[in-house]
């Protein structure tokens, strides 16, 4: 087995592995010596000589003995070794996960861990399987091979020279199908996501009044792919047929040569006719290689995805954490940028104190939500520190820091659970008083009144019984029940029903009592009740103060605020050239 | 066959590929006799060599590689045939299945059907591969070529062959007979796998929250839930491990040689067999067995192409927007008045969102349309830009019934804005002018300027030629600029707004509004309003409760009359700061 494969097999499983690869081996080679021993047979039989032949069967018989005794043995043994495997591997994929750092779950490579764990691992467990089918199409054939020689060697020797040439013409003829695979794939990739598009973009391809500008682009798309699929078909024939003329080939050099030997009276017509049907029993398992190759290099594959996720290196961490000083946050000539993305933050410095509200404003890409992300360590910063309560948050444990934080982030996950236990998730040791308490400050209850089953709903994958206003009381409700000193709040954007409004902007004013807290702002109200206003642009604390402050020093903030009262005050009016024809109003 | 709903689908989609694949089987089905070629020649020369009848052996050998010949022709030929028949057909049902988009009404692609148009048009048409390019051929292959290989051993020594079908037999029974239960294990193997997906992705998307609020005890689900799924796995797998173990050993290839040879010896030793017959056994019979693989692995396949064959079907069959019959269609008239007449709807029978609501909208006037949620407002709306027909009564523009207008026509002189402003992977160049695509630069950049976003489209790499999710990455106010341009650039007199739009992004709400005032200007509006006070200048103001309208009029009159309206008016400013 190749590396990314054997780095991935279970240290305790490397011995019994050792046994049934020996297992496999041996019966590999039985199946092979039961031709070999046909050949002395048919050769007796058809010279007439039939108590030889009789003598002869008693290896046949020990050598499909032990393939009756193998067929249970090695199925039983290849369950257990490649449940083990699987096994194995879910408990260091789960380990794993929960000492990723939590900013890689923002990346992309999230997104693949549902098909690493559900296809790639039960593939590269397959690999004890396909080990058997694999050693039995090369050992067999060899064991075969070695026969041949021994029996005839002009006659070996013409089948075996074909040999090479086949598996040449199996790798020229697979390089061919690969380069149109890989263009057919991406012309199918293309096709796709012209579709989501075409399909999500219907209205908007509609009110254009040119229904037939709106296809182009997915014609031509399909189109395309019409074009690499048939490509395709014909560029991988070579691929799927040259193996099978070389294996043609071969049988035809092996008639040949037996007959051309046979009459030259320099071979006995029944030793020709025996080393023949020898020969083509050594080429038939050659064809099965083929395929098991192309299973082999998927394993491969799966392997490599799941040694790229197990070598994702944890931040780290010291043993045991320092005890944490007050609830306030200070973040220190920061600089940090997202892998291969240019730097978000350039130096940001601010001091969040504990106890009060900070709020932080500024354009969309400024870096708010990185650094409530940094605070709660999803990242290590590149330069400076991030501290919480005096310590740098590198100098905590995971478990300590995040104790004391609650994180209401926009899109706030929710279980498939009660609406109840999604709140206690916050405090398992929580009392059911507790629980409702933390609800009604949330305004939790109005929702548990609206549900059929109450406190016993559930909401849903992900919460999504549940609308974006109601999902985020719910995790400010988990937040007041965990009673973390420090809250990090992305407030939504999403414009939300003026109920849904008034009822977050109420929770969100409960969970500020007595807490740290820093709130990504959107609401205008939101920034005047804040203690202190941080305004970002460029990775930096450009202006920071309370409102009124800010206010009067008529920078950056006042015309932000500006900006905003000026939206507040909108209306809509109707038009005053009530004359105007459509400027390009096309003639029916 | 045909009794089956999902078999019909299956063999409705392939007809227009049926010669194609019915000639590749044909010519599959010849190459699979042609196989037994080498054994049948070589049993030939080994009788003609030692009988010593001094028939000439060459021109069988020869015979022989040409017969080979042929059949690599062949099989080479009836692969390539079906599996261009195959992408033809994927080709003809993609472009099927897109007319068929375009034709279903706006209202069905609400909600997010995007993943589900991919899957069907590309997922479940690549599915029928099999079933299109390699079922009848295989089948036939797999049904000729044993039929042959064991007439021939018939022919050559019938209670050796008669031997050979059982074993063969036997070992195809035990499997037919595990795979029925395989199917009872795989619902369970299922479940369990299902509950593991669940697990994971509850792992991965809530991964925060388990670890700032559960401390390191948040996998337990994935832990259990992986445990059950190879726990379920393996203990199915165990059923099997011996019926397919009995099955395999019994048709193993040395099983096969030392069976064929041990009753053959027994046969040529009372002299009823001739040693040469046995060559025929060690040649043909070992391979039998793994010739029936295709009928056998054809089930799941055959399943799982029905399955996605109903889902085509079904998509195929959706309503479509009724056409325009070409006599009935009208142009608009003028001048561009609106009427609602009498509009009733539901997307359900019975259950009806809109009923009985008449209204006109003058040209250059804003209607704004208000009530409590529920009350039939989107619904409303969008029935005047035909994301769906009304029930009963009629929405005319400018005199002419919606449905007697063909859908170009409709949508030349009704534009919308939702909430959710899509772009296309376009440049912004060619979103902005998608409505008219031979507009000047010069109009396009009047477009962006009025909707005060050149100077963030000119900021971009490549400035309007930057394509959209590529080197454009605009926030959600942009986009929704960028779509307000088009509506301007369209320039639809009527337009249908959610005054949402104005709120999507507070980091630009200003400049947005800045656009949506300029797109007001000389335009009949049809506004969706969520916060009163953006209305209180409209012209005309339909208060919409249980889908009737139950007042309307002016800002300051309603107010006045102190009903409904004045009511949701108090309610508003008591939750505002």
């Amino acid at each position: 087995m190749t590396d990314p494969l054997r780095g991935l097999i279970p240290a305790d499983q490397h011995r019994p592995l050792g046994r049934y690869l020996a297992a496999v081996a041996a019966y590999a080679v039985s199946e092979g010596v039961a031709f070999g021993v046909l050949v002395p047979l048919l050769i007796a039989l058809l010279d007439g000589r039939t108590t030889t032949a009789a003598w002869w069967l008693i290896p046949l018989t020990a050598a499909a003995g032990v393939g009756w005794f193998a067929h249970y043995y090695l199925g039983s043994r290849a369950l257990r070794l490649s449940s083990a495997w699987r096994r194995a591997l879910y408990g260091r994929i789960g380990d794993k996960l929960v000492t990723l750092p939590l900013g890689w779950f923002d990346g992309p490579r999230a997104g693949q861990v549902p098909q690493l764990i559900v296809g790639d691992v039960a593939r590269v467990a397959s690999t004890v399987f396909l080990v058997q089918a694999l050693l039995g199409a090369v050992l067999t054939p060899a064991t075969i091979a070695v026969f041949l020689l021994a029996y005839d060697w002009r006659v070996g020797l013409a089948a075996l020279l074909v040999v090479p040439v086949v598996l040449a013409a199996l790798s020229v003829g697979r390089r061919l199908t690969e380069r149109t695979e890989a263009a057919n794939h991406a012309a199918t990739a293309e096709a796709g996501s012209r579709l989501v598009e075409f399909a999500g973009a219907q209205p908007t391809l509609r009110a254009t009044g040119n229904a037939a500008a709106g296809r182009v682009g997915l014609d031509e798309a399909l189109a395309a792919q019409h074009r690499a699929a048939r490509r395709e078909i014909v560029g991988s024939l070579p691929g799927e047929y040259l193996g099978e003329l070389g294996i043609q080939l071969a049988f035809t050099a092996l008639l040949l040569t037996g007959l051309a030997l046979a009459t030259d009276h320099d071979l006995a017509p029944a030793r020709m006719i025996a080393v023949v049907v020898l020969g083509i029993s050594l080429l038939r398992p050659l064809d099965a290689l083929v395929g098991l190759g192309g299973v082999l290099r998927a394993c491969q594959a799966s392997a490599g995805r799941i040694d790229d996720l197990l070598e994702v290196e944890p931040l780290p961490e010291p043993a045991a954490g320092q005890p944490v000083g007050d609830a306030g946050i200070e973040l220190v000539d920061v600089r940090f940028g997202y892998p291969g993305g240019p730097d978000v933050l350039t130096g940001l410095t601010l001091t969040i104190p504990a106890g009060r509200t900070t709020a932080l404003v500024g354009a969309s890409g400024s870096g708010k939500t990185t650094v409530t992300k940094l605070i709660a360590r999803f990242h290590d910063v590149a330069a400076g520190s991030v501290r919480v309560g005096g310590v740098d948050v590198r100098e905590l444990t995971s478990a300590e820091l995040l104790s004391h934080l609650a994180l209401v982030f926009q899109d706030v996950y929710l279980f498939d659970a009660t609406l109840e236990d999604n709140i206690r998730f916050g405090n398992p040791d929580a009392t059911a008083e507790q629980v409702r308490d933390a609800a009604r400050r949330a305004q939790v209850d109005s929702i548990v009144a609206r549900l059929p089953d109450g406190w016993a709903s559930r909401v849903g994958e992900g919460g999504r019984l549940l609308s974006g206003g109601e999902r985020q009381r719910v995790a400010i409700a988990r937040a007041l029940c965990k009673d973390a000193p420090i809250v990090l709040l992305d407030e939504a954007t999403a414009s939300l029903d003026t109920e849904n409004e008034a009822a977050v902007h109420a929770a969100l004013a409960e969970l500020a009592v007595h807490r740290t807290v820093l709130v990504i702002a959107h609401r205008l109200d939101t920034i005047v009740r804040a203690d202190q206003i941080a305004v970002l642009d460029g990775g930096r604390v450009v202006e920071c103060g309370p409102h009124a402050e800010l206010l009067a020093q008529d920078g950056r903030y006042a015309a932000f605020w500006r900006e905003r009262g000026r939206a507040r005050g909108w209306r809509l009016h109707a038009g005053e050239r009530l004359d105007r024809e459509p400027a390009d109003q096309a003639s029916p | 066959m045909a009794a089956d709903p999902a078999a019909a689908d299956l063999a409705e989609l392939r007809r227009p590929v049926r010669g194609r694949t019915t000639v590749g089987a044909v010519l599959q089905a010849l190459a699979a006799v042609l196989s037994v070629t080498p054994a049948v020649v070589l049993v030939e020369i080994a009788r003609r060599l030692l009988t010593g009848s001094g028939q000439a052996v060459w021109p069988l050998a020869w015979v022989a590689v040409g017969l080979l010949a042929a059949r690599f022709v062949l099989y080479a030929s009836a692969s390539l045939l079906s599996h261009l028949a195959d992408a033809d057909l994927a080709y003809l049902l993609r472009r099927r299945l897109t007319e068929q988009l375009s034709g279903l009404p706006l209202s069905w692609f609400a909600g997010g059907v995007s993943a589900r148009v991919r899957s069907t048009a590309q997922d479940d048409v690549a599915t029928l591969h099999h079933a299109v390019a390699h079922a009848r051929g295989d089948l036939a292959s797999a049904v000729a070529g044993p039929l042959v290989v064991v007439g021939y051993l018939l022919w050559v020594d019938w209670p050796l062959a008669l031997l050979t079908v059982v074993m063969v037999g036997a070992a195809q029974s035990i499997r037919t007979r595990v795979q029925v239960q395989a199917a009872e294990q795989m619902s369970r193997i299922a479940a369990a796998n299902t509950e593991l997906t669940a697990a994971v992705l509850e792992t991965v998307r809530g991964i925060s929250v388990v670890k700032t609020f559960a401390g390191g005890r948040g996998a337990a689900r994935f832990a259990a839930a992986a445990a059950d799924y190879v726990d379920a796995d393996e203990r199915a797998q165990r059923i099997f491990l011996r019926p397919r173990g009995l099955a395999r050993a019994t048709v193993a290839p040395a099983t096969v040689v030392f069976a064929v040879t041990a009753v053959g010896t027994g046969l040529v030793a009372a002299g009823w067999s001739d040693p040469v017959d046995l060559v025929a056994f060690t040649l043909l019979a070992v391979g039998l067995f793994e010739q029936l693989t295709p009928i056998y692995l054809a089930q799941d396949l055959r399943e799982s192409a029905q399955g996605a064959a109903g889902r085509i079907g079904e998509l195929l069959r959706g309503p479509r927007q009724p056409a325009v019959e070409p006599a009935r269609a009208r142009a608009v008239g003028a001048p561009l008045t609106v009427e609602f007449d009498d509009v009733h709807f539901g997307y359900q029978e019975g259950h009806r969102v809109v009923r009985g609501v008449s209204a006109t909208l003058e040209p250059g006037t804003v209607t704004a349309l208000v009530g409590p949620s529920g009350a039939g407002k989107s619904t409303l709306a969008m029935l005047l830009a035909r994301f769906a027909d009304v029930s009963e009564g009629a929405i005319r523009l400018g005199g002419v019934d919606l449905r007697d207008l063909e859908r170009d026509e409709l949508y030349r002189h009704v534009g919308f804005l939702l909430q959710d402003a899509v772009l296309l992977r376009r440049s912004i160049r060619d979103n902005i002018a998608l409505p008219v695509p031979d507009a000047t630069e010069e109009a396009v950049r009047a477009a962006a300027r009025a909707a005060a976003v050149d100077d963030r489209i000119l900021a971009l790499p490549r400035g309007y030629d930057s394509v959209a999710g590529e080197d454009a990455v605009l926030s959600g106010g942009e986009a929704q600029r960028v779509a307000i341009a088009r509506t301007l650039l369209a320039g639809t007199p009527v337009v249908v707004l959610d005054e949402a739009t104005a709120f999507a992004d507070p980091d630009s709400e200003a400049a947005i509004q800045d656009a949506l005032a300029e797109l007001a200007t000389g335009r009949t509006l049809l506004v969706i309003a969520h916060r009163l006070y953006t209305v209180t200048e409209a012209d005309q103001i339909l208060v919409l409760d249980e889908g009737r309208v139950v007042e309307r009029g002016r800002h300051d009159d309603l107010l006045a009359a102190g009903g409904r309206y004045a009511q949701l008016w108090r309610a508003q400013q008591g939750s505002e700061l």
